[in-house]
């Protein structure tokens, strides 16, 4: 502590390389929580159908890759489901893209979901805009995405539209699950889902289930899969997991924001290296002095790491600021910034500060401190 | 080169220097005895190039000698390694720059306190001590001052403070009258001279400057890495 003081009013002296120094700290930390948020963001989108509704356990077709590239059951599975020690309810989830034709004549892609009253498994957990879900009940009616009606041109509850040439009216309004691709979802009742879609009548693409309360969901899952063997058996968490799994692997997405990231990270600790190192350089004399006036090496190591630290705090805080302003004011991109990624954005920028002042240090050392006696 | 060992604070037994080796070997310092006392200011003189600021260093453990030994209050010193030396530099000797050397980013008061915060001496002593120092070289009134705000005479005498304000027994000086006018370099000769009669500090001032023998208790001569003390009737007839 009794370095940070000096480190301060030294690194004060020099304010134009100090700021600039700050700036790369800044952008750094800035660049790495805005990358990393938009990936969770993006994440938080391919697994949005997981995560956005209320079944603890899934079971689709075998060759199910994620959500959208899966096949179909017979509807028999439903009841063999519901019927599985552990298995509180059990309900059929059928999915098929349509396109809806807006009033305005335009026509965009849709990803039907039916859902089969009394339980709607499958549906979006958040219903806004005063949405009761007992409105699915009625023909013709559909849930549509609250964040993406400008897609659907603004249509106010009871709006008719059409999918697939059908009559749909505007029954409602889900929030918090949207896709990561260029369709919407919309909800509709099964027997309409069917008709919008053409889905088989004795086929289903999920059957969602409940776990009975005190039962373990692992449990339940591995006896469903033990008696369905030509089904795939999931919890929750492990159909985001498959999601997410599933995009990362096969789209470049991951890697262009992982290595955006590794870079801002990169570019902060190479400025700061650089620019500390360079401040040595500068102040030769003063470090000689020091080490003249009886600065040992632990000395000069806490000196320079303290001034890698100032940046560290300054630079991250400012950098953390920049941030959420972006993330308030860009309602459009998807950003999340759960706590564990602003720790791990801060402590990637104080490893790369600490280690950046490394170079400095070593320098430092090697300065003989002789130098104070020459003109 | 002796004198009474009672009070010899600093020795140099045998102490000379050599840089690099082999046929690029260049002898800075002849093997020397010399001694400095408490309470004197000793002069070094010699030309440019003959090793004076050699014999500086070697004696204040910024440069580790190739041959004899570094004596500080009767211990072989120059024989530890770079963090024990620092260690004593800090403790033991004052330094006295031709150049100042002081830290631009810090007030008067902070760079002569920067010794003492070295040594981890808490904030509110260490501002004590460095504004008695400062009050000391007669700079009470420029402890805000950054060094580029100050004279050259009074960048000096900030130094002077700065080498006097941990109660180093030796002060070592390197040409501090070379940068400065006249009557300013005598300020700083007085205040060099009363550190060693007021406050009993070896003063050793390593100089080309005439003026400095005026403050001279004994005085040495570099010659091509050779010391020789010089008789001390010269000294007091150049000092009267």
């Amino acid at each position: 502590m009794r370095m940070l003081g000096l480190a301060l009013k030294m690194l004060l002296d020099a304010p134009s390389k100090s700021l600039g120094t700050l700036a790369g700290v800044v952008v750094s930390v800035f660049l790495m929580s805005q990358q990393l948020s938009i990936l969770l963001g993006i994440l938080g989108l391919v697994s949005a159908f997981a995560d956005g509704t209320d079944a603890d356990l899934w079971v689709a077709s075998a060759a199910t890759e994620n959500t959208e590239l899966t096949g179909s059951l017979p509807a028999t599975r439903v009841s063999e489901v519901a019927s599985t020690p552990g298995v509180a309810w059990a309900a059929p989830v059928i999915q098929g893209m349509s396109r809806i034709t807006r009033p305005d004549g335009v026509r965009e892609p849709v990803m039907v979901v039916g859902v089969e009253p009394p339980r709607y498994a499958g549906l979006a957990r958040t219903l806004v805009d005063g949405t009761r879900r007992e409105e699915l009940r009625g023909t013709a009616r559909v849930f549509l995405s609250w964040t993406a009606r400008p897609v659907f041109a603004f249509p106010p509850r009871g709006e008719r539209l059409e999918i697939d040439g059908k009559t749909a009216f505007v029954a409602g309004y889900f929030d918090k699950l949207d896709p990561h691709s260029s369709y919407s979802y919309v909800f509709a009742n099964l027997d309409d889902a069917r008709a919008y879609t053409g889905f088989p009548q004795d086929r289903v693409t999920f059957v969602a289930a409940g776990v009975a309360p005190g039962e373990d969901a692992i449990a339940v899952r591995q006896r469903l899969q033990a008696r369905l063997p030509d089904a795939l058996a999931v919890t929750r968490d492990e159909l985001s997991a498959m999601e997410v799994r599933h995009f990362l692997r096969r789209t470049p997405v991951g890697m262009v924001f992982g290595m955006g990231t590794m870079v801002a990270a990169f570019i902060g600790s190479v400025i700061v290296a650089i620019t500390l190192y360079s401040s040595v350089i500068d102040r030769l004399r003063d470090y000689g002095t020091l080490k003249a006036l009886g600065a040992t090496r632990r000395d000069l190591f806490r000196l320079l790491l303290a001034q890698a630290w100032l940046f560290f705090a300054v630079g991250c805080t400012v950098g953390l600021l920049a941030f959420f302003f972006v993330k308030a004011h860009a309602t459009q991109a998807p950003m999340l910034a759960p706590p564990w990624m602003l720790a791990s954005v801060v402590a990637a920028s104080f490893l790369s500060c600490t280690l950046a002042s490394l170079a400095a240090v070593r320098r430092a050392l090697a300065i003989d401190p002789a130098i104070v006696f020459r003109g | 080169m002796h004198t009474s060992s009672s009070q010899v604070v600093l020795e140099g037994r045998g102490v000379g220097r050599v840089f690099g080796t082999g046929a690029l070997a260049v002898r800075a310092l002849h093997p020397t005895d010399i001694q400095v006392r408490r309470g004197e200011v000793l002069v070094v003189m010699g030309p440019s190039g003959s090793g004076k600021t050699t014999l500086l260093s070697l004696l204040g453990l910024v440069l580790s000698p190739t041959e004899g030994e570094v004596v500080l209050d009767g211990q072989v010193v120059s024989e530890g390694n770079p963090d024990a030396l620092a260690l004593l530099r800090r403790d033991r000797v004052g330094f006295v720059f031709q150049q100042f050397n002081l830290m631009p980013g810090l007030s008067a008061l902070d760079n002569v306190a920067l010794p003492l915060l070295l040594r981890g001496t808490p904030a509110r002593e260490r501002t004590a001590r460095a504004r008695e120092a400062l009050a000391r070289v007669g700079l009470s009134d420029r402890e805000a001052a950054k060094p580029r705000l100050l004279s050259g005479g009074q960048q000096q005498r900030v130094a002077i403070a700065r080498a006097l304000v941990t109660d180093a027994p030796v002060i070592l000086c390197d040409e501090p009258t070379a940068s400065l006018d006249g009557a300013t370099g005598r300020v700083v000769l007085n205040t060099l001279k009363a550190l060693a009669t007021d406050l009993g500090r070896a003063v050793v001032v390593v100089t080309h400057d005439e003026r400095v023998l005026s403050i001279a208790d004994r005085l040495v001569e570099v010659v091509d890495g050779r010391v020789h003390e010089k008789a001390s009737p010269v000294v007091r007839e150049v000092h009267a």
